[in-house]
């Protein structure tokens, strides 16, 4: 009997009954329709996929379904309903850091992991967890920036 | 700074950073078949036959024999097929598109598809190459009296390799046929480019061609003539699947193995010297055009006409060609074929100052052009050449006689290290007469009857802060709040053709037709009553007209210029270098957004830093593209150049809006040549190549040891 | 679950391993990259007994489910494990990727499984009826060719610590962070009263496997520092006519001088 993959997704708890083998990314775009986590390689080389599993960062294009199991997997579209998105959001506004926004939701959810790690992260902890992250438009100044400006203007939420 | 350039949120930052924004690939899928292209695997071939295996139902096949216009892709000359029909020209050259509902079923049943070849002799490399699709040749000045009496004769080879785009967006559209009208929409610099491209080969009129531009992730050139080849074939599955939309969304495999790059090249140049001044200029330069011209001819002449760099040299004489090879099809990459030549300028100037034993900066500053010298091409700089001031800040920021003198100084250890510095320009639009005589841009502003206005142009927002940027100097002549002031991705349907979204233009160019629209408008302003204006282009009156026959007059109505200071360490062990910091400044005219155009210099600057380094891209014996991946195609990441320091020097342009002039493209342009002056000064030898790898450095570290 | 079992203990799962053909997936970095979409998944990332970090005396027991990010923030983690690790890929890959799995993909260009090599690590391999302990060295047999048993699953890394302390490490990869491996080198080396007690040398990404070659080591076991002075050219020379790399994206002999440029400044940097 099938009982399914279930797994919190966005909070809400769910159970994905199609194959353990599937890639996490491919089901969140196409079943979950999450398409703020967007694909850029397939091969965990560039963290346009990426979402927090149980609250680190994962490429969602390197995880098959099996291994979520009992697991929370928050996507930007469940993470921009938190005070801590909007923290970012407004930092990244601040220093335009979002150019052709492609590789922007998993930026935002690695910048998330920077300051849970390290609310006030020195400039090599903030390149150090965006170095996963491609960006081929800022040449990461901004988005670096970004968040500096959202551990000052966030004291104590992360 | 004005007013206009404080930043503002960027209009689309919001639907971005939540990922709500809908790129190509986002949309659902359930109602639409997808398509999956069959590519040639041999670099020159001709196709004796095809034989296709039993498909099930709902799966189709499209080949040439399906185009029902003509089967070319209207670019510049249209040699680009839809399909092949008679002969493959390089590996990857589409040969017909397998469509259906399931993906893993169109891969299983592609693989099934028998094509027999008669195999043809192929040229990969450039210097087989016996077609020049474009040959170029002009000059001024004495070539002949410089030769006789110069002191001293220099020459040497440039070459410089591929580079890839690397747009984080994959390239995707979807085309849908309904009622005898194709509609294309999805990932694109150009709707107009795309719309005359469909109507050639749908056969339609333009009336019953519809493109959309979809959110686009980033596009550097690559999506100015790519998406004209690609919505042609999905337009032509549209056609035959009768209703169903067509899906195509590259992987990142087929989007670097088989879309357009920046072209290599090979550049000879041969200076004469006397009394310690380059007196004249030979450039014979070679780009690498692949199997069709595509863009190539635009981006060699843009190439061509920066030969001399930011340098007064009396005498020039320049030969441009853009040599057919089976390979790739080359085309758009910020900065259009100048990149190439100013590597080879610069590094050029440098080898020759070094000669002569003269600080390679003070020798270039000798040589500067200044306002009222001649081009090129025999024009004017009309307007300041604020080079000299630059130059000032950028060695202030860098430090960098301190450290060149001491780095110039005997280095022991593993580590050495260096500085370096380059100058140059960038022609602000289309090159030539293009914009007077061929784009003609019109725009509207089209005004509700509650006050709010819409912007209507054809320009993309790939990423660059168009959509923000048109509509702050729209609200500006309005005296509007920014939110009155819209901009929508545009829809060809909708509004008029202002060109291209290219050639560091859209600012310059189309924001000034809007701010006079908009100064229009106010002064016709009603209320409560909706209202259009609209603008044309007109070419500014200072201007010296330019014949691209010749190669004289203006090609460019003014320039961007820009200086840049790089510091390396270099690893002799390895002969891994790190760059520990960079210092450019910029000008642009006046930024319409501070934010958004630092973002534009600092990430274009970084590109320029790859180009030269780590982004190494190389077709094999056979033409095929080894690096198609992030993994093997090496793009920089945070951890990379954590030092970038970047200032705007502002010249106002007066025939911009509010002074602005083209930004986008400057900061890649010359960032090689510093870098490579960088490591010439720590490896104590000449680089000749970009890009330059770990491997060429412990060569030259070994043969430096060696002398 | 549909094309995957995800057991709770190490028993269940060698139950699994010896009734299905199944693949073992731990963090899944590797075998996502292609991934076979029939493949049927044997899930033991979440196995405790394979997520223990544990020293015994002079060996450190490594889960073989430990990830990368796991290891970086563990006490016991050797610094020269945690320098090799840290420059592996990057934080989401080190978040999901394990030493298990790093080790069972076969690559040369695995930058962890180098300092097992030069460690001289042992791995313990279990399968429902038996559990073995081999070096690591034997394991790998050639490129991509393991001895691994079909009903078998890695369980543990057994880490010698003793002389761990003074290491060199040094990775050349395309960019300075997420890049695979062109050359990288660790070496070991301890002095003891005078001479040395301890030297271990191991070279990844130039052939099919790791590169370890003890008997040239020994060479240099046992000596004053002047004595290793005088032996030194004939050491590095021994190593030139063992180290043949393979030509890649960078060349063979690109690779093989940058692997006598750091063993020499392994050397020099250790006084000799």
């Amino acid at each position: 009997m099938n009982q399914g993959i279930v797994f919190k997704l966005n909070g809400q708890p769910v159970s994905y009954t199609g194959s353990a083998a599937d890639r996490l990314l491919d089901v969140l775009r196409q079943t979950y329709r999450l398409t703020g986590v967007k694909c850029g390689c397939n091969e965990g080389e560039c963290g346009a996929c990426s979402v927090l599993i149980d609250g680190h960062l994962a490429n969602s294009c390197m995880v098959a379904m099996g291994r979520v199991e009992n697991c929370e997997v928050t996507t930007i579209e469940g993470y921009s309903q938190t005070e801590r998105f909007q923290v970012l959001e407004q930092a990244y506004a601040a220093v335009s850091a979002v150019q052709c926004g492609y590789c922007i939701p998993g930026m935002i959810l690695a910048s998330e992991c920077v300051l849970a790690r390290h609310p006030h992260p020195s400039e090599t902890e903030i390149r150090l967890g965006l170095s996963g992250n491609l960006c081929r438009c800022t040449g990461y100044n901004a988005i670096v920036k970004a968040i500096q400006i959202a551990a000052e203007k966030g004291e104590g939420l992360w | 700074m004005m007013p206009i350039s404080q930043s503002v949120i960027k209009k689309d930052h919001l639907a971005k950073a939540c990922g709500q924004a809908m790129y190509v690939a986002d949309y659902d899928t359930t109602q639409m078949l997808q398509g999956l292209i069959l590519r040639s695997p041999h670099a020159h071939a001709k196709i004796l036959s095809m034989t296709y295996p039993p498909l099930p139902e709902g799966y189709f096949t499209v080949d040439y024999r399906d185009v029902p216009g003509i089967n070319e892709v209207h670019i510049v000359k249209d040699d680009t097929p839809v399909y092949a029909d008679a002969t493959v020209e390089y590996i990857g050259d589409p040969i017909m598109m397998l469509v259906g509902p399931d993906e893993r079923e169109l891969e299983r049943l592609l693989a099934q598809i028998e094509v027999n070849y008669e195999l043809l002799p192929a040229i990969i490399d450039v210097r087989d190459g016996d077609t020049a699709f474009f040959d170029y040749h002009f000059g001024k000045g004495d070539m002949d009296q410089a030769w006789a009496e110069a002191d001293q004769i220099f020459e040497e080879c440039f070459e410089t390799g591929y580079q890839e785009q690397a747009y984080l967006e994959p390239q995707g559209l979807i085309a849908d046929y309904n009622q005898g009208k194709i509609t294309v929409r999805g990932s694109m610099q150009c709707p107009y480019y795309v719309h005359g491209a469909l109507a050639k080969a749908l056969g339609l009129t333009p009336d019953k061609v519809r493109v959309i531009q979809d959110v686009t992730g980033g596009g550097f050139g690559g999506k100015e003539d790519y998406p004209s080849i690609l919505a042609c074939q999905v337009a032509v599955a549209a056609y035959k699947a009768k209703g169903q939309p067509v899906r195509v969304i590259f992987g990142r495999r087929e989007d670097m193995e088989f879309t357009s790059k920046r072209h290599p090249s090979r550049c000879t140049y041969k200076a004469a010297v006397k009394n310690g001044r380059v007196t004249a200029l030979d450039a014979d330069v070679i780009f690498n055009a692949g199997a069709y011209t595509t863009l190539s001819a635009v981006v060699l002449q843009r190439g061509i006409i920066a030969a001399s760099g930011v340098y007064d040299i009396p005498a020039l004489k320049v030969h441009g060609a853009a040599i057919k090879t089976n390979t790739v099809p080359n085309g758009a990459y910020r900065g259009f074929g100048a990149p190439q030549t100013f590597f080879a300028v610069e590094m050029l100037m440098e080898h020759i100052a070094n000669a002569l034993d003269e600080e390679p900066l003070a020798f270039k500053l000798r040589h500067m052009v200044r306002q009222g010298s001649v081009t090129s091409t025999g024009g004017r700089y009309h307007f300041p050449v604020p080079l000299p001031a630059m130059v000032d800040e950028v060695r202030k920021m860098s430090d960098f006689e301190q450290k060149r003198q001491v780095y110039a100084r005997q280095q022991t250890g593993t580590t050495r290290r260096g500085i370096g510095i380059s100058l140059w320009f960038h022609g602000a639009g289309f090159t030539g007469s293009g914009e007077r005589d061929i784009i003609k841009a019109v725009t509207r502003l089209h005004k509700l009857a509650d006050g709010r206005v819409e912007i209507l142009a054809s320009q993309s927002d790939i990423g660059q802060g168009i959509k923000t940027t048109l509509c702050k100097i729209v609200a500006n002549e309005l005296n509007l709040p920014l939110d009155q002031v819209s901009y929508d991705n545009p829809d060809t349907d909708r509004v008029p053709d202002s060109g291209p979204t290219v050639a560091s233009r859209s600012l310059m160019t189309v924001g000034e037709l809007l701010r006079r629209a908009a100064i229009r408008l106010r002064s016709q302003w009603q209320e409560g009553v909706e209202q259009t204006v609209e603008e044309h282009f007109k070419e500014p009156d200072f201007v010296i007209p330019f014949y691209i026959d010749k190669f004289q007059g203006d090609a460019y109505p003014t320039y961007a210029w820009g200086v840049c200071a790089v510091e390396v360490a270099v690893d002799t062990l390895t002969g891994v270098n790190e760059i520990t910091g960079t210092w450019a400044s910029f000008d642009v005219g006046t930024p319409i957004d501070l934010n958004i155009v630092i973002g534009q210099m600092e990430g274009g600057l970084l590109q320029g830093l790859g180009y030269a380094s780590m982004e190494q891209l190389a077709a094999d014996q056979k033409g095929r593209i080894r690096n198609h991946s992030f993994s093997d195609y090496i793009i920089p990441t945070a951890m990379d150049v954590p030092l970038m320091k970047v200032q705007l020097h502002v010249e106002a342009y007066p025939d911009g809006p509010y002074g602005a002039k083209g930004a986008g493209e400057l900061p890649l342009v010359g960032a090689a040549p510093a870098y490579m002056s960088a490591l010439e000064q720590a490896l104590a030898g000449p680089i000749n190549h970009i890009p330059f790898s770990a491997e060429d450095a412990l060569k030259l570290i070994r043969q430096s040891r060696r002398a | 679950m549909v094309n995957g079992f995800s057991p709770a203990t190490l028993q269940e799962a060698l139950e699994i391993r010896a009734r299905h053909s199944v693949t073992p997936y731990a963090g899944g970095t590797d075998l996502m990259i292609n991934p076979d979409p029939d493949a049927v998944y044997l899930f033991v990332n979440h196995i405790p007994e394979m997520k223990q970090i544990e020293q015994r005396g002079d060996q450190l027991h490594l889960g073989a489910a430990c990830t990368y990010t796991q290891l970086l923030e563990h006490p016991l983690t050797p610094a020269i494990l945690k320098a090799a690790i840290d420059l592996i890929a990057a934080p989401a890959i080190r978040n999901e990727g394990t030493i298990g799995g790093n080790i069972a993909n076969g690559s040369a260009k695995a930058d962890s499984v180098l300092i097992f090599f030069v460690a001289d690590a042992s791995l313990k391999l279990n399968s429902q009826s038996a559990e073995r302990i081999i070096p690591i060295r034997d394991f790998y047999r050639e490129r991509k060719q393991l001895d691994l048993r079909p009903d078998e699953l890695i369980t543990e890394i057994i880490l010698p610590t003793k002389w761990l302390d003074h290491y060199y490490y040094k990775k050349v990869g395309a960019r300075k962070a997420l890049a695979i491996s062109r050359v990288v080198f660790a070496g070991l080396l301890t002095w003891q009263d005078d001479v040395i007690a301890h030297c271990a040398t191991a070279f990844g990404a130039v052939s099919g496997v790791v590169l370890r070659c003890p008997e040239l080591d020994a060479l240099l076991i046992g000596k004053t520092r002047s004595e290793a002075q005088a032996a030194k050219a004939g050491y590095l020379a021994a190593f030139g006519d063992m180290i043949a790399p393979i030509q890649g994206r960078v060349s063979a002999e690109y690779r093989k001088e940058v692997c006598l440029n750091l063993l020499t400044d392994f050397l020099t940097s250790n006084g000799i």
